[in-house]
């Protein structure tokens, strides 16, 4: 495959821009990297002080588990919320340079990455804080990350270049992020939700990433397997599809910004 | 027919770009106003056909808007033709606009890596040439502070030194040769001239038909998205001041 060749050739190029992005965040900053924790410690506690109150549940040390949902979840919607914007930000590098626009993307969700394996730290903490230990299933983290990560580069293509021609996704894109938030088990469990709704939990696949966290952090059993991998067939059929429609918009993408 | 020689075909080329009276960016414009949404199609180029050889350095004159960048674009791959083929052969670099990618809370040597890397070179091959590369900017103790103290001439240096350092097969300049003092604008005629010794392909874009003649053994004059005239730099260049003035 022609695009394989092509990243390998601009890995230093993928090498750089991942660290330009993650590097870059927190320059100029007074407490840099400790953003990536005081950023969602700040939103777990408004969550964990909110839900509890207004949703009667018996969830067991529900920080964890609620935390457990929102750091993956985080990830998904920084990947997806900033690769709409991806192609606009580097404009001026498109107008004026030949590289393989794959990279923009592909390089956003791998800072990303990064920053959520950073974060992941944060999960770990309340995981020990709370007592409950750590056992073996923590080896499925990487594979559920794989998982995630596929899906994402996915996504990421499609909506970095569809903005570019239709710039009004943007703000669908913010609505519908936080409409499937409440369509996502994060900040409840899947047994809550009557019956008759659950398939719209069964369509979503963060729902199974999340669920693989929650396994392996939370409940400290045996991720489902057959889930897993069907997630990253999803995920293998979306990037693929994402590469068609990213090739054919990306040739004009220089007289579009 | 493709020669082992050639360094750029151009066969048949057309682009037309769109122009936007006036954009509906939004939905809303789009229903409220799809009247207004005219669209112009404006031909840039019109069945072009060049063929640019190993070793040549080509000056492509013409008057604004004749379409000279935009041929030198379609050859980088920014832009695609609507109509016809081009092809390279070797590695390519442009100089369309000098220090694109640089992040400025970087220092220079950092900077250096980011543009290197987009013309595609790996870190070895940037690692070999950083020396070169921070000599030829003549910034000394400068490369590593953030770029954003730089002035505009530390900066174009800079950049400068980086495009000219990538060693490719081919080189696409869109009239930057202003860069810098009187000093280090000869210095960069100069490299230009070591390159094209070499054997390096190399595509001016200039209004300067000074450095044209000085540098380049074949002019191509556009006009209108037309090839007018192509040949010998001085008879090119006295068709087209005569035309012109």
């Amino acid at each position: 495959m022609n695009i394989f060749k092509k990243l390998y050739q601009y890995r230093e190029l993928l090498k750089t821009s991942i660290k330009k992005d993650i590097g870059g965040k927190y320059k100029k900053s007074f407490f840099g990297i400790l953003w990536s924790f005081i950023n969602p410690l700040l939103q777990i506690t408004v969550y964990a002080i909110i839900f509890p109150l207004i949703m009667r549940n018996s969830i067991e040390n529900y920080t964890v588990f609620m935390v457990c949902g929102l750091i993956p979840w985080s990830f998904f919607t920084n990947v997806i919320n900033r690769g709409s914007f991806v192609m606009i930000e580097n404009g001026n590098i498109i107008k004026k340079v030949y590289f393989p626009r794959e990279i923009l993307p592909i390089s956003l969700v791998t800072s990303e990455a990064v920053t959520f394996v950073i974060s992941s730290i944060i999960i770990l903490g309340f995981v020990l804080g709370y007592g409950m230990g750590l056992t073996v299933y923590v080896a499925f983290y990487p594979l559920l990350l794989l998982a995630q990560y596929i899906m994402q580069i996915g996504f990421a293509l499609i909506v970095s270049s569809i903005t570019v021609y239709f710039r009004d996704l943007q703000h669908f894109i913010g609505v519908f992020l936080q409409l499937l938030f409440y369509a996502t088990p994060i900040v409840y469990s899947i047994d809550t939700i009557p019956g008759q709704f659950r398939w719209i939990l069964k369509l979503n696949p963060m729902t199974y990433i999340i669920e693989g966290y929650r396994n392996i952090f939370y409940y400290q059993q045996m991720p489902n397997l057959l889930q897993i991998f069907a997630v990253i067939v999803f995920g293998i059929i979306i990037t693929i599809i994402g590469y068609f429609i990213f090739n054919k918009l990306q040739k004009r993408f220089a007289e579009e910004l | 027919m493709q020669d082992s020689e050639d360094r750029i075909i151009v066969e048949h080329v057309y682009k037309t770009f769109n122009v936007y009276l006036d954009k509906a960016n939004s939905i809303k414009e789009k229903v409220l106003f799809w009247k207004r949404n005219k669209k112009e199609k404006r031909e840039v180029l019109k069945d072009i056909n060049l063929t640019i050889k190993n070793g040549e350095a080509v000056a492509l004159i013409g008057v604004n808007g004749s379409g000279k960048s935009t041929l030198l674009k379609l050859m980088t791959k920014i832009i695609y033709p609507n109509k016809g083929k081009i092809t390279t052969v070797g590695k390519l670099t442009s100089l369309l606009e000098l220090g694109a990618g640089f992040h400025q809370d970087f220092s220079g040597r950092e900077n250096i890596y980011f543009n290197a890397s987009i013309f595609g070179l790996t870190k070895k091959e940037i690692d070999k040439r950083l020396d070169n590369i921070i000599e030829f900017s003549e910034l000394g103790s400068y490369i590593d502070n953030p770029v954003r103290t730089y002035s505009s001439g530390m900066f174009m240096r800079l950049a400068f030194s980086v495009a000219i350092n990538v060693d490719a097969d081919i080189l696409l300049v869109d009239e930057i040769l202003s860069v810098g003092d009187q000093h280090f604008q000869e210095k960069c005629l100069n490299k230009m001239k070591e390159l094209k010794k070499e054997g390096k392909t190399m595509v001016f874009v200039t209004h300067s038909l000074g450095s044209a003649k000085l540098l380049c053994d074949r002019a191509v004059w556009l006009d209108k998205g037309v090839i007018r005239m192509d040949g010998d730099t001085k008879e090119v260049i006295n068709e087209y001041l005569k035309e012109t003035t």
